[in-house]
């Protein structure tokens, strides 16, 4: 049986290769980000001043209507960041790419059912671009009830088609992130190369591991709570519907079972990507390295135990809340594990500075600042001052935009070579990362102190006293929008670059997982021999 | 390229499926919304105009997409690309998406548990704010009559678990390579699934209660109604299995479709059993 | 690009971040935030004392947290570099510093959970109160009821943009919240004024019954220690006390459609005569109890 290799749009579409799709995937996120960062735009500009002027302007529409197409943005920014950008390009993207190649597999363990989890990642995403297009509040376009869709908003609140089109945009991209992860778990559990035993596996194939049991065991949830909103909505069911016996909070109990894992989804991956960088440009080997892989697996299974300390103003009584405060905050400790021993591999090292290492060190500090914060939130009886309020808004953009996002541009310069054969232009690519790091930082900071002095999120309008940080923090922005656009000049003259110019292995002996040994670009199918790992 | 391919992994040929199936759904999907509301407008055209064609295509379509998408499992299997670190694989598979529908029914089930072990809220003080609403009644809340579970309840509890027996009977069968057993067994299983979804649409038709409008009816009909449409999936996949073993698909030492319909029957056969004891006997008036 | 530059590159930003804040350290005004200002508002009773304290704590911890681990990544990066130490060493393990910094934290954790979890059950358990108030949240205005004060019921909200522009409409508003409170009031922050005040008298503890009537909205006064949602077939209870005359503004804060930014929340706490009088007034022109919100 000779196996076709299909040229032009066949090879894309029909694809049945992990790192084509890992490709399509990667590029499917970035599509997602420009249009998420775009959004962010919308949102700090709207921000920059007390008062409503730019959205009027932008969309024609008046100032009242203004007040909905905000809460529509920030919604659409938040699902589209975390549903179609972070997941998709750190798991379908890195996580495609490389896991085969670290474990010396020829490919994905089902690359048919693999093609489907990126396939139906445009129509979900359709999906939801569609649901800001159609009637969602009475009289105005577009679900605006948050990422997080609590009813009776997303029920009663929101009538319209537009909120029934995001529900089905989040069922097809979970179901396309479960295939994803059986994918994982089976290639990871399966196709390992002869020698290559759990305790060799690299630690980016740890964190998809842990990830994708994350994944598994938690998005069924939302897809039944979701289920659940939708059969309110238009089947007359009263899960959340207190007239009919049901209970709002029954909601966010369901969503926030998946939420809070669903934060690790996005950041395990990360965590994996970092230990390679910081080892690499130490040349050492990972400090630590089972500490490391359990780390991981334990903030993977408290993850599951934490999820109320999202509800700690919803009326939980006192017991309960003493409960999730204590198991929120033991998470500082697996995490600590993990940045003291990114610290300790650096330790002794013999550290070069090339971008992606720049990138993970300043994840380690920023995620740091979000973690701490996060460990202030966990505590509810400080949460009652700031939960919904912009300091929340700050600690999970520094574990996230400054975190997540940060660990994918390292990816990327680290790999880039690697996926396309080509390096990406050094000092360019420092400036960009300059500029990222000082406008993200301005952007978000400052969010600390309008938190702590009672900003509630979600405001497109806000009393003038917020004013100065808000101010700066939109600043911030336009220096972020500076970073991006170099961003794209860097990817712009990395890729259409006329020559292959990047070595097998370009960042040398620091560099000692499986994909280096390969070429770069890697062979179409890899590992025809499978590799024998001593 | 096959020649020097030195592993028994399955690289599996470029398909339209995935493409093809993920576009379908889009199709279906925007068709349910506008079903669903068909007096709502997507680019000023009123739903009904669209919603149903767009959901019936859709559909087909799918149908269609998953018909050849398992069609070329199965020629895989038949040519040989199975080797059996292949067959392990999609063991892992399985298993992992057996665990998935678990957690599915999870949310089921805590929305059940969260109706009826609390149907106290917190504050005390406050019980005639909740006996306005109704909801202060022990479960299930006042007024509902629910099904006497030793009746029909208990006769579809027994038909599972028989029909969890047959489909071990017709695994055995295979394995010491009795077709003709394996092909008994499985038109027992597949008759008692059918029995088994007609007696719940009986039951179904004779409820006090109603679907919408109360959480009893939510929690019961949602509940039980997610696992009879798996009930319906489980049997047409034992179906489709039986018609593998009339064309000899099946060998004692390569017969993972049969194994896998057998676990995801299991499966369905263990969460009737906590909806039988949760929902039907510990929920009901009884 | 060397460490040199890096490092003081990084040191540039930190100091610029620093340097904005040393700039808003300014004292806080009462019962609101104030423009530039990075701490908690200043508290205005025992609770938002407390939680002020607590968060002081925290900030020195974390705080310190952060700076350590920063300076040790500084330090690393500094000592470690490729210049300075071209021959990698290849410790990967080392017992010790394993467990060091697993149960240090713990350590931290656990001194944390000792002003934690007690202040979490002094807000939770509600002492005994002098009398309760029903707060019902709706789209997109707070309706305010005294149960114990014959059934005292206004809805408040929130006065708008127009106003601010438009002199005589808001000396409408004035003279009306006037009437209401028995004194004189101007009305100076936009989307933090409403039109009507929860009426509070100073010195007693007051048991809050929150609830919504359509989604969910959230009741919060930082400078108070209260925020608590009102769900739809809910009633949430907290209390609350007031230790000094004054207004004391907050926010809805929890997404509840399009006009979320738009259902500001006044407390005027008052001395217990004016509060007396005031009911006295209150109870002639808006006892309502037929009406109460509760419910739907
Ligand atoms: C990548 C995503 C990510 C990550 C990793 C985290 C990590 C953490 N988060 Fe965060 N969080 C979010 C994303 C994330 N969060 C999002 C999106 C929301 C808002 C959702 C919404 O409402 O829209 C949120 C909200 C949120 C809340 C609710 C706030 C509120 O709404 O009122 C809380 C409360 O407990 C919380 C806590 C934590 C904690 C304790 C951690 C911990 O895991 C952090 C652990 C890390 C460290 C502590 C730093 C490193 C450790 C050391 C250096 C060791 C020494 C440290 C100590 C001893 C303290 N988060
Ligand atoms: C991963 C998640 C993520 C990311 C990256 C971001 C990025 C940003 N966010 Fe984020 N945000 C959320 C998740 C995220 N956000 C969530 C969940 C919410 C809550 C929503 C809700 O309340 O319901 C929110 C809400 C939110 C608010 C509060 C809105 C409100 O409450 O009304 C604000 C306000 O300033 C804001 C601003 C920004 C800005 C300026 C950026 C950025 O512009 C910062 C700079 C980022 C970049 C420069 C990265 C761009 C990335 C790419 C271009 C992809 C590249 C990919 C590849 C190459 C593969 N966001
Ligand atoms: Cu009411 Cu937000
Ligand atoms: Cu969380």
């Amino acid at each position: 049986m000779a196996h076709a290799n299909p040229t032009g749009w066949k090879r894309w579409v029909y694809s049945t290769n992990h790192k084509d799709i890992g490709v399509m995937y990667l590029w499917f996120a970035f599509i997602a980000g420009c249009i998420g960062f775009g959004m962010s735009g919308l949102i700090r500009m709207e921000l920059m001043e007390p008062g409503i002027q730019v959205l009027p302007k932008v969309f024609g529409i008046t100032e009242q209507q203004a007040h909905q197409m905000f809460n529509v943005l920030t919604t659409g920014h938040g699902l589209i960041m975390v549903f179609f950008m972070v997941m998709p390009a750190l798991i379908g993207g890195f996580g495609n790419y490389f896991v085969p190649l670290m474990i010396g597999a020829p490919d994905m363990a089902f690359p048919r059912m693999n093609n489907v989890s990126f396939w139906l990642m445009p129509p979900a995403f359709i999906l939801l671009l569609l649901s800001t297009m159609v009637e969602g509040a009475p009289g105005s376009n577009g679900f605006g009830g948050g990422w997080t869709a609590y009813p009776p908003l997303s029920t009663i609140g929101h009538p319209g088609p537009a909120m029934d089109l995001a529900i089905f945009s989040l069922h097809i991209a979970g179901a396309s992130s479960i295939m994803g992860a059986i994918n994982y778990i089976t290639t990871i559990f399966n196709m390992r190369a002869p020698g290559m035993t759990i305790h060799k596996m690299p630690l980016f194939v740890w964190s998809i591991l842990v990830t994708a049991f994350l994944l598994v065991l938690s998005l069924p949830v939302l897809a039944g709570a979701i289920t659940m909103l939708l059969t309110d909505r238009n089947f007359g069911t009263t899960f959340f519907e207190p007239s009919g016996g049901g209970d709002p909070v029954l909601y966010q109990h369901l969503f926030w079972f998946f939420g809070h894992p669903e934060v690790y989804i996005m950041i395990l991956p990360a965590f994996g990507i970092i230990s390679h960088i910081v080892s690499t440009f130490s040349r050492k080997p990972v400090f630590g390295y089972l500490g490391m892989a359990y780390a991981m697996a334990a903030i993977g299974m408290i993850g599951f135990a934490v999820w109320a300390h999202h509800m700690y103003t919803v009326g939980l009584d006192v017991d309960t809340k003493a409960y999730f405060v204590a198991a929120t905050m033991v998470i500082a400790v697996p995490t600590g594990v993990k940045i003291f021993s990114w610290i300790a591999t650096m330790w002794g090292g013999s550290i070069r500075f090339t971008v992606p290492m720049m990138y993970a060190i300043a994840f380690i500090l920023l995620f740091t600042v979000g973690g701490v914060t996060g460990v202030v939130l966990s505590n509810a009886g400080a949460d009652i001052v700031l939960h919904d309020t912009y300091y929340v808004v700050a600690h999970f953009h520094y574990v996230l935009s400054l975190g997540a996002v940060f660990a994918i541009f390292a990816g990327l310069y680290y790999w880039i070579g690697k996926m396309s054969g080509k390096q990406y232009p050094e000092t360019l690519a420092k400036l960009q990362f300059w500029v990222t790091f000082i406008g993200v930082n301005t952007i978000f900071f400052p969010q600390h102190f309008l938190g702590l002095q009672g900003m509630p999120r979600r405001y497109v309008d806000y009393p003038d006293v917020f004013e100065k940080w808000n101010f700066v923090s939109s600043v911030g922005y336009l220096i972020t929008l500076v970073g991006f656009l170099l961003f794209l000049v860097v990817m712009a003259m990395t890729l259409f670059k006329k020559k292959k110019d990047c070595a097998d292995n370009p960042w040398g002996e620091g560099a000692t997982t499986l994909e280096w040994t390969l070429s770069s670009p890697p062979p179409f199918h890899q590992f025809n021999e499978l590799p024998r790992i001593k | 390229m096959a020649g020097d391919v030195k592993h028994d992994y399955h690289l599996v040929n470029p398909s339209p499926w995935p493409a093809f199936g993920s576009l379908c759904i889009l199709v279906a999907l925007i068709g349910a919304v506008f079903s669903m509301k068909p007096n709502a407008t997507l680019f000023g055209i009123e739903g009904h105009y669209f919603g149903h064609w767009m959901l019936g295509i859709g559909f087909l379509g799918l149908l269609y997409t998953v018909f050849s998408w398992w069609r070329d499992v199965i020629k895989e299997a038949e040519q040989g690309d199975h080797k059996p670190v292949v067959r392990l694989g999609l063991r892992y598979g399985m298993i992992l998406f057996i665990a998935s529908e678990v957690m599915f029914f999870v949310a089921w089930f805590w929305a059940f548990f969260n109706s009826s072990l609390y149907p106290h809220l917190p504050v005390p003080d406050v019980s005639a704010f909740w006996d306005s609403l109704g909801t202060n009644a022990p479960w299930p809340p006042k007024g509902i009559e629910t099904f006497d579970p030793w009746h029909l309840p208990f006769i579809n509890t027994l038909i599972l678990l028989l029909s969890g027996t047959t489909v071990t009977w017709a695994h055995h069968a295979i394995q010491h390579g009795d077709r003709e057993g394996l092909k008994k067994g499985l038109w027992l299983t597949v008759l008692l699934g059918a029995s088994f979804s007609m007696v719940q649409a009986h039951e179904y038709s004779e409820a006090a209660f109603s679907f919408a409008g109360n959480i009893y009816g939510s929690t019961f009909f949602m509940a039980t109604g997610f696992h009879g449409f798996h009930v319906l999936v489980g049997t047409i996949f034992l179906a489709v299995c039986l018609i593998r073993a009339y064309k000899g698909q099946f060998k004692p030492d390569h017969h993972f479709g049969l194994e896998a319909a057998a676990w995801y029957w299991h499966f369905v056969d263990v969460v009737w059993l906590f909806l039988f004891m949760c929902v039907y006997i510990w929920g009901g008036n009884a | 690009m060397n460490v040199k530059r890096l490092t003081a590159g990084m040191m540039a930003s930190l100091v610029a971040v620093f340097g904005l804040t040393v700039g808003a350290l300014a004292d806080g005004v009462k019962g609101m935030a104030h423009d530039g200002g990075v701490w908690l508002q200043t508290p205005m009773n025992e609770q938002a004392a407390k939680i002020d304290d607590f968060h002081m704590l925290l900030l020195w911890i974390i705080s310190v947290i952060a700076v350590f681990v920063f300076l040790l990544v500084f330090w690393v990066m500094y000592r470690y570099r490729e210049k300075k130490n071209p021959e990698p060493s290849k410790t990967s393990h080392n017992t010790l510093i394993e467990f060091i910094w697993t149960v240090v934290p713990i350590g931290i954790l656990v001194f944390i959970g000792f002003w934690s979890i007690p202040l979490l059950y002094y807000q939770d358990v509600v002492p005994d109160t002098e009398f309760a108030i029903r707060v019902t949240g709706n789209q997109w205005n707070w309706t305010y009821n005294y149960p114990d004060q014959g059934g005292i019921e206004f809805t408040a909200s929130v006065v708008p943009n127009s106003a601010f522009k438009n002199p005589k409409e808001m000396a409408g508003y004035e003279t009306e919240l006037s009437k209401f409170l028995g004194h004189p009031v101007k009305i100076q922050n936009r989307l933090l004024d409403p039109d009507y005040r929860l009426v509070v008298p100073v010195h007693t503890k007051i048991r809050l019954q929150i609830t919504g009537s359509d989604v969910i909205h959230s009741w919060a006064v930082p400078s108070l220690g209260v925020k608590l949602d009102a769900i739809p077939g809910r009633l949430n209870q907290t209390w609350f006390e007031a230790d000094d005359i004054g207004t004391f503004y907050g926010q809805c804060s929890e997404l509840c459609g399009q006009d979320h930014a738009f259902m500001p929340i006044a407390v005027e706490v008052m001395s217990k005569e004016d509060f007396a009088k005031w009911v006295k007034h209150a109870k002639a022109e808006y006892a309502d109890a037929g009406t109460t919100a509760l419910g739907r």
